[in-house]
């Protein structure tokens, strides 16, 4: 674990994935992407977004949001490690916790529907 | 998991992974405001008063724990998210508790992007003594530390409106 702390590829990994994947949770919420659908009444999981079917209650994205913007961050914050470490290193640090808070109200406005029942 | 439930019933399957979920909430709540008052108001001598106390914790130590007590929680928490869906929102939507449940989507929202950005706290977490992550390092713990309280009142309160025994 400590070579991993003091590695500067697993340094941009880390900067990437979490800039990553504030930015593609967002995405995935306004853009309908999730990985998966999963139908909890039923158990069954069905690939991308599918809708709900009849007699088999609700369905459920918010798995495969997560899951997409799991692989989804992994994969840029690994494409970003072949990135020279100069470049890397040129990544602001501050958009690590200013993407997350930027997507918080956009996550509040995508719920708009709960706040005006 | 069948077998489980050959020793209790389902609602007590299900309620003890309800405790859990929220055991581990507190106990990484407390490890996460331990850390943000220490990166906030850090202590410069000895301690004294509990508020110096609480702030002069070895805050690097605890970066692992609420790493793997925020794992430990999503996944409980993802878990009793299925019968949720079903046995839970179903219910309160009927209720009318729109934003009561409006919230709690907030609350899983929030708890994905916290995923996200442990390995970026990790990572300097373990790099404490280098300065130039000091900033880094406040603010994205901070920002766990606030959606942690977040997802923690919110939890709360939805149990509140259907949760133990309804």
């Amino acid at each position: 674990m400590s070579a991993l702390a003091s590695s500067e590829k697993f340094r941009t990994f880390v900067v990437v994935f979490a800039i990553a994947g504030a930015a593609l949770y967002v995405i995935c919420d306004f853009a309908g992407l999730p990985l998966f659908t999963f139908h909890p009444a039923t158990g069954r999981f069905e690939w991308g977004y599918t809708l709900p079917r009849r007699g088999e209650g609700p369905v459920m994205y918010w798995y495969g949001w997560t899951a997409t913007t799991l692989i989804g961050a992994a994969i840029l914050g690994g494409l970003a490690t072949l990135l020279p470490a100069g470049v890397a290193r040129k990544i602001p640090l501050f958009l690590i916790w200013l993407v997350p808070i930027g997507a918080i109200p956009l996550l509040v406005y995508s719920l708009m529907p709960f706040w005006t029942k | 998991m069948d077998f489980v439930f050959d020793y209790i019933s389902v609602n007590t399957f299900w309620t003890i992974l309800l405790i859990i979920h929220g055991l581990c909430a507190i106990a990484l709540l407390g490890a996460l405001t331990h850390q943000a008052t220490a990166v906030l108001m850090p202590v410069r001598q000895a301690a004294g008063a509990f508020t110096e106390r609480f702030r002069a914790v070895n805050s690097a130590a605890y970066a692992t724990a609420v790493c793997v007590l925020w794992v430990i929680t999503f996944i409980m928490g993802a878990w009793i998210y299925i019968k949720y869906r079903v046995y839970i929102r179903v219910p309160i939507e009927r209720a009318g508790f729109w934003k009561t449940q409006g919230f709690f989507e907030l609350k899983e929202h929030v708890a994905t992007i916290g995923l996200a950005l442990l390995p970026a706290y990790w990572f300097f977490w373990k790099n404490a003594k280098a300065p130039e992550y000091d900033s880094v390092r406040k603010w994205l713990t901070v920002f766990l530390a606030v959606a942690c309280w977040f997802n923690f009142l919110v939890g709360h309160v939805v149990n509140n409106v259907r949760g133990f025994g309804s």
